[in-house]
């Protein structure tokens, strides 16, 4: 029998199904997510799909045209560099270097920040703020510095960068992380929790955590799309991923030399990361819209 | 004469539910230079009323009535304007929280002066003559150190102290009618005194009319001359106030009167207070016909259809088994 | 008030001295000899050696080492240029207003532009008006500088020729540095052609000041605007417009100066930011400013320029995020309630 609604009832969706529903609604934000989907696939997936390996010369057809051009063929969809490299290939082994990296150097960061951030935020008095704000310094001093002063000291390359921009965006987890638990712990219902004979550990993690989660996320959105494009600022310095590597900011290095003659070698991979980072920005700023109002 | 007087004023809200009829077809007469007090709970539809008569809708908001005068003018012919330009001059406001109510960054005084009316005579003497009747005005609201209050900002005021400049502020335009939506608000019983003797003294001596809403019957029952009864954005009952608490006509003011402790007869020990059965209807959840159908110990078959607004010697009211013999033939509904 | 302005100038001591501190730790772990690393002067002969030795209080145990080292930094010495031999600090010094000028006219063309269209955004009810705006700020943020200075210049620069790509100003005029600002040298230069060269040293501004000031541009307005949308729905301004205050004076007078506070603080948060992406333009339009002078010095293995422009830069942006934070605290009479709560 079907159910008949006498009642005009309002149903009350759980806080994450709520979430969902104001972030699924924003269409932009939604396209964002496939976007991110999709080169969450290609970081993986990219290599085994590409038509060909990154460094394969192809000397019958340098500085061709993308497809749509009149004079570009089908084989090399994106057109090829100077030395005959295909530009689609090369993307799409460029996409773990870039985006992968920036994954992993953001959860390292957030993994690294999370826990510095807690505990100062937990602590009072001067231990609090030796961890809080001695990391200010850190913070102050601007991501393409601290790369500076690494490759400085360990020499250019892609690894190194992993450190230089871990090393910039740290500061910021601890931060907002700190700010976050600072400022939740002083609410009402923690001191509520502390009198109902809560441990300062079960506070941290049942009664202030959930209240954080979403600073997190919001900041690691960010995190993400300041991480791509510091790998690729720094790929196209030459401080980072070096001459043949696929990178997408080394791979726009590389096309410089023809920017004029070939101008579709820069501007492929830039249109990629702006590409990238945008989705992942839309994907946070539907988050950040999601979980504003309460 | 008729300061205010508004016919069927049906305000619908669009929420995402549909469209809900927040006030419906609510009447209201303010006599010139009276102390009228709208009483009803929160969420009666009281402050939508107030902001409906002074022009400040919100976005999603419908209002249609079929009259709604201001001292002869049509308020509803006028284009926004129109209406901005007699917010101020003839009709103010003063808001529930008066501290939230001044701009946090920039002193009160500069605030108050703003709020001056433009001075005549030489321009290098208006700021002069503006300053001085912001301070003649906060001494008439009470406030006697003046230079203390216009140097602070409204976060280093108490409410009480901030309600009084609201009231400078709104009073200074001479306006003929001021809303007061729950001016005292939050305040303790010394200060609120205060402000509803200041309210009486500006209506007394500058002949303002007071539009006094609240929702507690006993003190607004105090300071006015006459009443209104809103209930889920209907009018219950409105008259005279002494008349309609010495004998109510409807079982909604009736039940309101219980409800004020009463503590000249002896009641048992741990009776219970007389309340009506079960709350306030949600918006999206009006019964049909009287609103207080569901609640209401009177409550027949008939009350689905709402009952007309009925007009006897100067008292209103809208129910079908009124606590009277009079029977009803006026009527403002068809 | 005191007791702030002296906690926010502990904290600027403590930061500096922990960037000092990280500062001199690096140096130890350059791939060069300790002498060459601190003091750039390369091979040195051995009289030479001993003085660096005794300057720097090499044989002396590593806390005295480090005060060594501050003494030395903080009475301007930065050691000589390991590539070019010359003082480093001569050298910041003479670039230092070419990237301050760049930075300033970028940052005033994200304010001036920013804030009214960030008003304009959240009083806006056409959709689609705030759909662009939004996007257009989504797009800013996320695009690569890099790529951006690249695709104007090839666009303006190249293929339209309208604006020079490179440089402060075209080579043929010869204009006296007095200031290093070259828009303020070329103004009060006394050459016969002081109107053409300030008109190409604006000209040569244009593009890596617009590529520069995106990124604050986008910021600005995002914040402009949810401050905004935040403000007006407060009760003061529905209590302003009760009063009878016409939109624009509302607007201007109470929901403004409310929503630029936010605005000021997230300046000096975007500070860091703002200089990486100062050095990227510096790189790509040739501006001779510290970022490309850094960036030169990393290509070559300049030691010495590399330690001392991080250490001036760094400092520079400490101080002015602190003044910043102090200007906004000064200008804002909620924060000093917050600053009474907090004593």
């Amino acid at each position: 029998m079907p159910q008949i609604k006498i009642y005009q009832e309002d149903e009350i969706p759980s806080p994450s199904l709520r979430i969902w529903q104001v972030f699924s609604s924003n269409p932009f934000a939604v396209l964002g997510l496939w976007l991110v989907i999709c080169l969450l696939l290609l970081t993986v997936f990219g290599p085994l799909i590409a038509p060909y390996t990154a460094e394969q010369q192809d000397t019958q057809a340098l500085l061709l045209p993308p497809s749509w051009d009149p004079a570009g063929t089908v084989e090399h969809f994106l057109g090829t560099d100077d030395l005959g490299r295909d530009i689609f290939s090369r993307l799409l082994h460029g996409a773990h270097l870039t985006f992968g990296m920036a994954l992993w150097i953001v959860i390292s960061a957030l993994s690294v920040g999370l826990v510095i951030g807690s505990l100062s935020g937990m602590m009072k008095g001067i231990k609090s703020s030796i961890l809080g704000h001695l990391l200010d310094a850190l913070l102050s001093i601007p991501s393409m510095l601290l790369a500076i002063l690494v490759v400085a000291v360990m020499g250019p390359g892609l690894e190194n960068i992993f450190w230089a921009v871990g090393l910039a965006l740290t500061p910021q987890f601890v931060r907002s992380t700190h700010l976050a638990v600072r400022e939740e712990s002083q609410k009402e219902y923690v001191k509520a929790a502390i009198l109902d004979g809560a441990n300062p550990l079960q506070i941290f993690w049942f009664v202030i955590m959930p209240n954080v989660w979403e600073t997190i996320i919001v900041q690691t959105t960010l995190a993400i799309s300041v991480a791509i494009l510091d790998i690729a600022a720094l790929g196209f310095l030459g401080l980072g991923a070096q001459a043949p590597s696929p990178e997408w900011g080394a791979m726009i290095a590389q096309g410089l030399d023809n920017l004029l003659t070939a101008p579709w070698t820069v501007t492929i991979p830039g249109a990629t990361i702006l590409v990238s980072v945008l989705s992942i920005n839309l994907v946070g700023d539907g988050l950040r819209t999601a979980l504003a109002p309460r | 004469m008729q300061l205010l007087d508004i016919r069927n004023l049906t305000i619908e809200l669009d929420t995402p539910q549909g469209k809900v009829k927040a006030l419906d077809r609510v009447s209201l007469t303010i006599q010139d230079g009276e102390i009228h007090g709208l009483v009803g709970e929160s969420g009666s539809g009281r402050s939508l009323l107030a902001r409906a008569i002074l022009g400040i809708p919100g976005s999603n908001w419908t209002i249609k009535a079929d009259r709604m005068m201001l001292n002869g003018r049509n308020l509803l012919e006028m284009n926004s304007q129109e209406r901005r330009s007699i917010m101020g001059s003839e009709m103010a406001m003063i808001f529930q929280d008066p501290s939230s109510s001044l701009d946090p960054v920039i002193s009160v005084g500069s605030q108050l002066i703003e709020a001056m009316p433009a001075s005549t005579g030489f321009w290098w003497s208006r700021g002069k003559k503006r300053k001085r009747a912001a301070e003649k005005w906060l001494h008439k609201v009470g406030i006697k150190d003046h230079k203390k209050i216009m140097a602070s900002f409204p976060w280093e005021l108490s409410e009480g102290e901030c309600q009084k400049v609201m009231i400078a502020m709104a009073v200074a335009n001479s306006p003929k009618l001021l809303i007061a939506d729950e001016p005292t608000a939050s305040m303790e019983t010394s200060t609120q005194a205060q402000i509803f003797r200041l309210l009486s003294q500006l209506n007394q001596l500058h002949g303002v009319s007071i539009l006094l809403i609240s929702h507690e019957l006993e003190t607004v029952s105090q300071w006015c001359e006459r009443l209104t009864v809103l209930y889920a954005g209907q009018v219950m009952e409105a008259g005279p106030t002494q008349q309609l608490i010495a004998k109510p006509f409807h079982p909604y003011t009736k039940a309101l009167l219980g409800h004020i402790p009463d503590y000249t007869e002896t009641t048992q020990q741990k009776s219970i207070l007389p309340t009506l059965p079960g709350s306030a209807p949600a918006l999206q959840h009006l019964p049909i016909g009287c609103r207080l159908g569901p609640r209401c110990p009177e409550a027949k078959k008939t009350c689905v259809k709402q009952p007309i607004l009925c007009r006897k010697k100067g008292r209103h009211f809208a129910c079908h088994f009124p606590y009277t013999n009079e029977t009803c033939h006026d009527s403002t509904i068809a | 008030m005191g007791k702030y302005l002296l906690r926010r100038l502990n904290l600027f001591v403590a930061t500096s001295l922990v960037l000092a501190g990280v500062l001199f730790y690096t140096t130890g772990l350059f791939p060069v000899d300790r002498i060459t690393a601190l003091s750039g002067i390369v091979s040195p002969s051995p009289a030479q050696v001993e003085q660096v030795t005794e300057l720097y209080a090499l044989n002396k145990n590593t806390p005295l080492q480090f005060s060594a080292f501050l003494q030395q930094r903080l009475s301007g010495d930065l050691g000589i240029s390991i590539t070019s031999q010359q003082s480093v600090s001569q050298e910041l010094m003479a670039r230092l207003p070419a990237t301050l000028e760049l930075a300033n006219v970028a940052a005033l063309l994200a304010l001036v532009f920013g804030v009214p269209i960030g008003i304009l955004a959240s009083l806006t009810q056409h959709r689609l008006t705030q759909h662009a705006i939004m996007a257009m700020t989504l797009t800013g943020y996320s695009i690569p500088v890099f790529w951006l200075g690249l695709t104007l210049s090839l666009w303006f620069g190249v293929h339209l020729g309208w604006l020079p790509i490179s440089g402060q100003i075209n080579l043929l005029y010869e204009i006296e540095p007095v200031t290093g600002f070259i828009l303020f040298d070329t103004w009060v230069s006394d050459s016969e052609y002081r109107m053409a060269a300030f008109l190409d040293a604006l000209q040569h501004m244009i593009l890596p000041s617009i590529t520069l000031a995106v990124l604050p541009f986008t910021v600005v307005v995002r914040i402009t605007r949810s401050a905004m949308l935040n403000i007006m729905n407060q009760t003061f301004i529905r209590a302003a417009e009760a009063r009878g205050l016409s939109t624009a004076k509302i607007v201007l007078r109470h929901a403004l100066p409310n929503a630029l506070i936010p605005v000021l603080k997230h300046l000096g948060i975007m500070l860091g930011p703002f200089a990486s992406y100062s050095i990227i333009v510096e790189v790509i339009f040739s501006w001779p400013g510290v970022g490309s002078w850094l960036v030169s010095g990393i290509y070559q293995r300049d030691y010495t320029v590399i330690q001392g422009g991080i250490l001036v830069v760094a400092l520079l942006i400490m101080l002015s995020s602190i003044l910043i934070e102090i200007v906004h605290t000064a200008t804002n009479p909620i924060s000093r309630k917050e600053l009474y709560a907090s004593n």
